[in-house]
């Protein structure tokens, strides 16, 4: 039965003739005949006739539903256009003669006289035809084909549906009419001359061509649209606002309107590329947003779909996708092997046609395998994955089916990258230990595998021109580079412990230079989509649907506001543009290139360089906004709001991250850990040790409780843990934690982390006084952090050997003096104000220490720093350090003689004491007092 | 008067009714029934039969299904001879002890009061029989009686049924088939809801109302209409079988508010059948025919059980007879077909295959049993050719899209095969046969982990088969996924559960084996071998099985049992001949290197 399914769908007409479509062609006949004296209706306007041709242009093109709207909806999107009303009792008086087959044969006999002869007959004066290759030429000619084509049974058919179709707009036509003297209201306010004036620049588009005339519409001043929009909102009907009310909101609503409309029993379906396109929109909105989906009442429309259209097989995929991002593991897997067992993986996964029918024999199942490879690791079972994955591999060998291939091992590629190193190992081969030899078994061999994956997947896209893929393969080196930190230290595993810590003279690539050169390579690669004319097979008719979208939208004021807190999945500038035209590119190819911001800020975050991290999230969170996952989009606001933590103290960051938990759903991962984050930090500022311990179990109890897995997550938690402890001056279990954690992170080659663990073992040491133990930790700090060029950690851990030495004894403070100004201007310039802080203590008490100097000869050079810092220092409400440069001033103030100040540093000095004694009364205080 | 005399009473009366209102199939059933009833025993056999050849004479409904059948009174005086006999030296049947009936009165006809409505009613029933229902539907407006608007609806109900088959064809779209309803449902089940609450519907109108309760997914609403209908009516066969059809789990069956009629009897040995209770179901079906002495129906239900069971030459016994005695029976005949495949019996096959060829070309089964004989011949297009028949006919026949599923799978047709068996699935997600073919099918196609999630399926919905679970095992064990552990887990599950070709524990044996498990693998091993001992059964597992126990007790030093399966060894030819004559040298010389062992056995 599958090859006459295929047959079915090969070589069937474009669509089905329906009523819709006739009163489509009706329109297109007065459109195109509206010079011609025996036609009753006349345009007022030119622009009035031009904009009725752009609507019936994205009438046959828009995708937001599967079924034709009816006729009421149609009447209502024609009075939204304006000045209209008397066209639609037009057409409703023409549908309603058309009562026996023969008056069909009559107007589709007519309906020929709209298209203009071919080439060589003479033009007459005076007419628009339509070209008849033009988009609308063409949508007639296939009417008239498909009339023609029909059965007598079928021209009766749709006789009953016409009939059908006209009774359901005759309980509201009164109302429509009622509503009439708002319709004349706007109408004189669109004949205002300025608009006209502006309406012109546009009409000098011309309609020739229309998709010329579409696409350039978002070339349109939005001044003109804005104000088109503002002149429509007098036109005010409850009809559109129930019925469109939801089209916003990721198409929700619409959705649940369809269900309402099939008890009207008027479930006529569209073309199948309006459908297919109506349902890729679907599939893209599911991915961005699977929130605003609710599970069952989206499955019920795909099933009503699937009912209505047995042999569109896509309806099942979505239905995979629905269950997919609902975490419905059962239904997900169910819909999956359904899907595939219907179409045999014809349906063109990757390029979104159908393939060309005569390889139906074979199946392509290996596309399968590929998406259940991709739905276990989605469900977090690697091994699955993995299996699922080889076989893919094998079987597109086996069909040469190359661009599968490419698929696949960029999908590998992908799986080993998430679960990581450490898992596995229980995947592989035995898990690594220090000192074994390195076999096929070990991690790094993995990683090593990885890097062939995706080198061979990149050849590959590159030779089938597999934009999209090329760019994820750019993306994924680009990520590669990143981790390398970890993954890169093949010599050190040999030997192990001959040398403590990496060499400096191993080349490595974390620098953020070349990881932005495998950037440029991805982003050039898309650039590539404007110009291979790709985008003509993307376009899934979302612009169309979104005008349409809009013409019923406007004038709808609390429409307006109902968007507001929908703003989610809409890009921050679309506020000045006339609402959310979409962006011509398509939407998988702008969260690639979304993603390679994220990826450069990330980059440039281990660099250390704040302001280009703030800029590459900044970039992200406007630009890509549109594409962006959700979770995506909530790591770039995460680091954002890192950044203004660092930067502007706790107070904006709380602020700020209220604003993101509104705009996200609690559940998401990344803003509940940022949230944890900057409790901890800020409680153990504040020196509320108790909270500072709480939020740490709770970190702990985020992470996953299988080993190897979320190392992250557990590395942090434990990292906080020992910083915990550092605070509330328990030593000896400090270094503890942190030198288990070392052996962990030493263990599972991450690299990054070594030197921080090292760092904070530092100052354990320094701060229970074993400063000779803490220079050691530090030098081994420092010499990861230049391996590894993590310039910012390594500034730090500069201040931190300074201030080491400096306890040594003052013989030692001009050493420490000029290590600090060695690490400055790093500091200065991409420190956060802890930072900065420390930094300017140490100066000031470098300078107090050195016996040469003297404080009455030169007081604001220890002054300055001292105040610098304090400040810094009470924004962040970190009470110790605070206190500390408060007693300095104090002391300095003193013996400088300046009592009046002396008294003041004094005061605050109490007063930072006081709070952090008491940290629970901490809520009281004010927070910018001094 | 007997319960002999009071079933026939009920039956007659109920054909009579049946057939009245254009009931066709209940009718016949009924009146198939009225025949098969054990003459009393007091009659002497002979008259027994002279009578059942006089009511035979009569023409009964049935026979207009069939017209054929009164044209050869020769074959059934001789049905009627074999069955006597047959019967004569059982026990009288009486109905099992316990079992209380409740005797439902058989309901008076409402009679018309009017000459004229009988006759509007006479030409109404007329034009029903040509199957101008419109047109009867239409002569019966305005007609009050229960039984003249039981037949209006009827029509109307078939008048929509018959325009949305029509319908199906002419909108068949470029994306497939639109979705056709029943135009008349909605007005119907207006109707028959209004008369239901005022409580002037009798069972007729209850069953039509079931129907398009069913018909527009009602499902709750139509099981408790059909179980009124049938309290009230038990006798209409064909609103058992519509309830039957709604009973997809045991827990809707048992809370079904039945009354305690006989007829329930039928309906619960059916419902068991196509519940997989087959053991249940024959309980059933053999108390019934302690009655119902001669029924085709009930034999031939109970063959279709032993099949199930795989009893196959029990089953092939009973067709046999339900053809000797019936030869223009084609119901249930496409089982026996299968059965006949299975046993690879071609010229019965064809000879069936050609009988009902005569009788009735252009019925599913036929087709069907046609199909099953081209591929027991190999010839799988022409196979396909004449499944596809069967299908057209009957589109949610579910043997046939299974089978032709498999046929596909002969032709290498993967993605046609799988699109068989998924609409297979699509009408009874319950049959494992075609999750199992879908199996199969992705196994050829070198995707076994692929193939792991349907033959899971097909495991689950039938647990106890040992196939399956070797199925499973294969897919972990094949080249590609290795995976052993799970293998051996899912052998071990197949031979807990009666491994009739005994692959499981061979392979158990053998994967212990690979594993280094060999205590295991030598307990299977063993278990093995006794299970091919017992069978009577020879072949290269047992040597395999007894060189590994001789190897093993070999090296746990258990010389003697060693020796023994040595021994053993040397009764067959080949090379392990040869190996067990050297182990047996060895064993020898291991012995004499052990003197503790060898004083061990002087002594005793």
């Amino acid at each position: 039965m599958a090859g006459g399914g295929s047959l079915k769908e090969g070589g069937s007409p474009v669509f089905d003739i329906t009523p819709h479509k006739i009163a489509v062609c009706h329109l297109v006949q007065v459109f195109a005949l509206h010079t011609q004296p025996d036609m009753p209706f006349a345009f007022q306007s030119i622009s009035q006739h031009h904009r009725l041709g752009l609507f019936l242009f994205s009438l046959t093109r828009s995708c937001e539903s599967f079924l034709d709207p009816s006729l009421e909806e149609l009447l209502n999107q024609l009075k939204a256009l304006g000045g209209l009303a008397m066209l639609s009792e037009h057409l409703i008086s023409n549908l309603l003669v058309l009562s026996s087959p023969d008056d069909l044969f009559n107007f589709f006999d007519k309906l020929r006289g709209v298209l203009a002869a071919p080439e060589g007959s003479s033009m007459e004066e005076e007419q628009t035809l339509l070209d008849p290759n033009s988009h609308l030429g063409i949508f007639i000619r296939c009417c008239i084909l498909t009339f023609n084509m029909l059965p007598f049974e079928g021209v009766c058919h749709l006789l009953t549906n016409l009939v059908a179709y006209c009774n359901s707009n005759d309980s509201t036509y009164e109302m429509a009419e009622d509503d009439d003297f708002n319709g004349s209201e706007f109408h004189e306010l669109l004949e205002d001359p300025e608009v006209y004036c502006e309406a012109a620049e546009f009409e000098e588009y011309g309609l020739e061509n229309d998709a010329q005339a579409a696409e350039n519409l978002t070339h349109i001043p939005s001044k003109f649209l804005s104000s088109f929009l503002e002149d429509n909102q007098a036109s005010d009907d409850p009809r559109i606002k129930h019925g469109d009310g939801g089209s916003q909101s990721g198409g929700l609503i619409p959705l649940l309107n369809n269900n309402f409309r099939t008890d009207d029993n008027l479930g006529v379906l569209r073309s199948r590329w309006q459908i297919e396109g109506y349902l890729n929109m679907q599939a893209d909105l599911l991915e961005k947003d699977a929130i605003s989906f609710p599970l069952y009442s989206f499955s019920a429309t795909l099933r009503q779909l699937q009912k209505l259209a047995p042999e569109l097989h896509r309806a099942r995929y979505l239905q995979y996708l629905n269950a997919l991002y609902h975490n419905d593991y059962l239904s997900a897997l169910d819909e999956l092997h359904c899907y595939f067992d219907y179409s045999a993986g014809m349906e063109g996964l990757f390029s979104r046609s159908p393939s060309p029918s005569s390889e139906f024999e074979v199946g392509r199942y290996e596309t399968a395998l590929l998406c259940l490879g991709t739905l276990q690791c989605h469900f977090g079972h690697p091994k699955k994955a993995l299996e699922a994955l080889t076989e893919a591999v094998r079987i597109s060998q086996q069909n040469n089916d190359d661009s599968c291939l490419a698929y696949t091992l960029a999908a590998i590629c992908k799986l080993l990258s998430e679960i990581g190193i450490s898992n596995m190992t229980g995947i592989i081969g035995s898990p690594y230990s220090l000192g074994t030899t390195t076999g096929l078994g070990t991690p790094l061999s993995t990683q090593q595998q990885l890097l062939v994956l995706l080198k061979r997947s990149l050849e590959r896209a590159d030779h089938l021109k597999l934009t999209n893929l090329l760019a994820f393969n750019h993306l994924a080196l680009a990520k590669f580079d990143l981790k390398a930190s970890s993954y890169y230290l093949f010599s050190h595993v040999k030997k192990p412990l001959l040398s403590f810590g990496p060499k400096a003279s191993m080349k490595l690539r974390t620098c953020p230079t070349s990881v932005c050169r495998e950037l440029r390579l991805s982003s050039h690669v898309l650039s590539e989509f404007g110009a291979d004319g790709l985008l003509q097979l993307n376009d899934t008719g979302a612009f169309s649907t979104s005008w349409l979208k809009n013409v019923s939208a406007v004038g709808n004021p609390w429409l307006k506001k109902l968007q507001k807190p929908r703003s989610l999945s809409v890009n921050d500038y679309d506020t000045f543009q006339f609402y959310a035209q979409p962006n011509p590119m398509p939407g998988s190819v702008l969260q690639l290139a979304g993603a390679s911001y994220l990826l450069r800020a990330t980059s440039w975050e281990h660099y250390g360089s704040a302001p280009l991290v703030r800029m590459n999230a900044l970039v992200y969170a406007t630009c890509f906004a549109d594409a962006a996952s959700s979770s995506e989009l909530s790591l770039a606001y995460v680091k954002l709001i890192q950044h203004l933590s660092v930067f502007k103290g706790y107070t904006e960051a709380f602020n700020a991250l209220k604003l993101a938990e509104d705009k996200f759903s609690v559940s998401s991962t990344h803003i509940r850990l940022l949230k944890l984050q900057l409790l901890h930090e800020r409680a153990l500022h504040r020196g509320n040790l108790q909270e500072a311990q709480q939020v740490c179990d709770q970190f702990g109890v985020l992470a996953s409780s299988v080993t190897g897995v979320d190392m992250e997550l557990k590395t942090e938690a434990s990292l906080r843990h020992a910083r915990t402890l550092l605070a509330a001056n328990q030593f000896s279990q400090a270094a503890a934690v942190a030198s288990n954690l070392f052996c962990t992170c030493y263990k599972f080659n991450m690299q990054v982390e070594n030197a921080t663990v090292l760092l904070l073992l530092a100052e354990i040491h320094k701060k229970s006084g074993d400063a000779v133990l803490g220079l050691s930790y530090v030098l081994a700090s420092l010499s990861f952090c230049k391996t590894f060029n993590l310039d910012l950690l390594e500034a730090s851990a500069t201040v931190t050997l300074a201030e080491l030495w400096l306890s040594l004894g003052s013989s030692h403070a001009k050493k420490a003096s000029s290590l600090i100004y060695q690490a400055l201007p790093m500091i200065l310039g991409h420190g956060g104000l802890e930072l900065r802080a420390r930094a300017n203590i140490a100066v000031a008490k470098c300078l107090l220490a050195d016996p040469s100097y003297l404080v009455s000869e030169d007081p604001d050079a220890v002054l300055d720093p001292l105040s610098q810092a304090s400040e810094e220092l009470q924004i962040l409400e970190y009470h110790e350090m605070a206190a500390e440069a408060f007693y300095l001033m104090a002391i300095i103030f003193n013996s400088l003689g300046r009592l009046d100040e002396r008294e003041n540093a004094a005061a605050s000095f109490k007063k930072h004491v006081i709070a952090l004694e008491n940290p629970q009364d901490e809520d009281n205080l004010p927070t910018h007092g001094v | 008067m007997s319960s002999k005399e009071s079933y026939r009473v009920e039956l007659r009366s109920a054909a009579r009714q049946l057939s009245d209102r254009c009931l066709y199939s209940a009718a016949k059933w009924a009146a198939e029934l009225l025949i098969d009833i054990e003459p009393d025993a007091h009659a002497p056999a002979s008259s027994a039969s002279s009578s059942a050849a006089s009511a035979r004479a009569t023409p009964s409904t049935s026979s207009a299904a069939r017209p054929l059948s009164h044209l050869h009174p020769d074959a059934s005086a001789y049905r009627r001879r074999l069955r006597s006999a047959a019967a004569s030296g059982d026990i009288a049947a009486t109905p099992p002890a316990g079992v209380s009936y409740i005797s439902t009165p058989v309901p008076d006809d409402d009679g018309f009061n009017s000459d004229g409505g009988n006759d509007r009613y006479l030409l109404a029933k007329s034009y029903f029989d040509c199957r101008e229902y419109r047109r009867a539907a239409h002569t019966l407006r305005g007609q009050t009686g229960k039984k003249a608007g039981f037949l209006r609806c009827y029509a109307l109900y078939l008048a929509g049924e018959k325009r949305k088959e029509e319908e199906m064809i002419e909108l068949d779209g470029s994306l497939g088939k639109s979705d056709v309803v029943n135009s008349e449902l909605i007005s119907l089940e207006r109707e028959l809801s209004s008369l239901r609450r005022i409580g002037s519907i009798d069972s007729f109108g209850l069953y039509l109302y079931g129907l398009i309760l069913k018909d527009k997914g009602c499902e709750s609403l139509a099981v408790t209409v059909f179980v009124e209908s049938v309290n009230s009516f038990p006798w209409n066969w064909s609103a058992w079988s519509e309830l039957q059809s709604l009973c997809t789990n045991t827990d809707t069956l048992t809370k079904l508010n039945l009354k305690n009629h006989w007829m329930k009897d039928f309906f619960l040995a059916s419902a068991y059948q196509e519940l997989k209770m087959h053991e249940e179901a024959l309980k059933r079906y053999e108390c019934l025919l302690g009655v119902f002495r001669s029924s085709d129906y009930i034999q031939s239900q109970i063959a279709t059980a032993l099949y199930s069971l795989r009893e196959l030459d029990e089953a092939e016994v009973i067709f046999e007879d339900l053809l000797r005695n019936d030869p223009y029976r084609v119901e249930s005949m496409d089982i026996y077909s299968n059965l006949l495949y299975a046993k690879e019996c071609f010229s019965a096959l064809s000879f069936l295959a050609h009988r009902v060829f005569l009788t009735d070309k252009y019925r599913p089964e036929s087709c069907c049993i046609i199909a099953n004989y081209y591929s027991l011949k190999g010839q799988h297009e022409k196979s396909v050719l004449y499944f596809r028949r069967a299908l057209k006919l009957n589109r949610k026949y579910l043997s046939a899209w299974t089978l032709m599923g498999h046929e596909y799978v002969e032709m290498k047709n993967t993605p046609a095969a799988i699109d068989a068996y998924r609409r297979a699935i699509e009408i009874n997600p319950r049959d494992y046969r075609a999750w199992y073919g879908l199996g199969q099918t992705y196994e050829v196609m070198n995707m076994p982990f692929y193939a792991l999630y349907y033959f899971r399926k097909s495991s689950c919905l039938q647990p106890n088969d040992s196939r399956l679970w070797v199925a499973m095992a294969q897919c972990y064990e094949s080249a590609p996924l290795q995976m052993l552990e799970e293998a051996i887990k899912c052998y071990t599950r197949a031979a807990n559960s009666n491994d009739s070709e005994g692959i499981a524990l061979h392979q158990l044996a053998k994967l212990h084996g690979v594993l280094g498990h060999s205590e295991q693998a030598a307990f299977f091993y063993k278990k093995d071998l006794e299970r091919m001992e017992a069978e009577g059964r020879q072949g290269p597992n047992m040597v395999e099985a007894m060189l590994y126990l001789a190897r093993y007790y070999k090296s746990e030093k258990k010389f003697e049992e060693a020796e023994f399966y040595c021994t053993r060894l040397l009764d067959y030819t080949g090379p392990e001949r040869e190996t067990a004559k050297s182990l047996l040298r060895g064993l020898r010389i291991a012995q004499t290197a052990f003197p503790s062992m060898d004083i061990g056995h002087f002594g005793s």
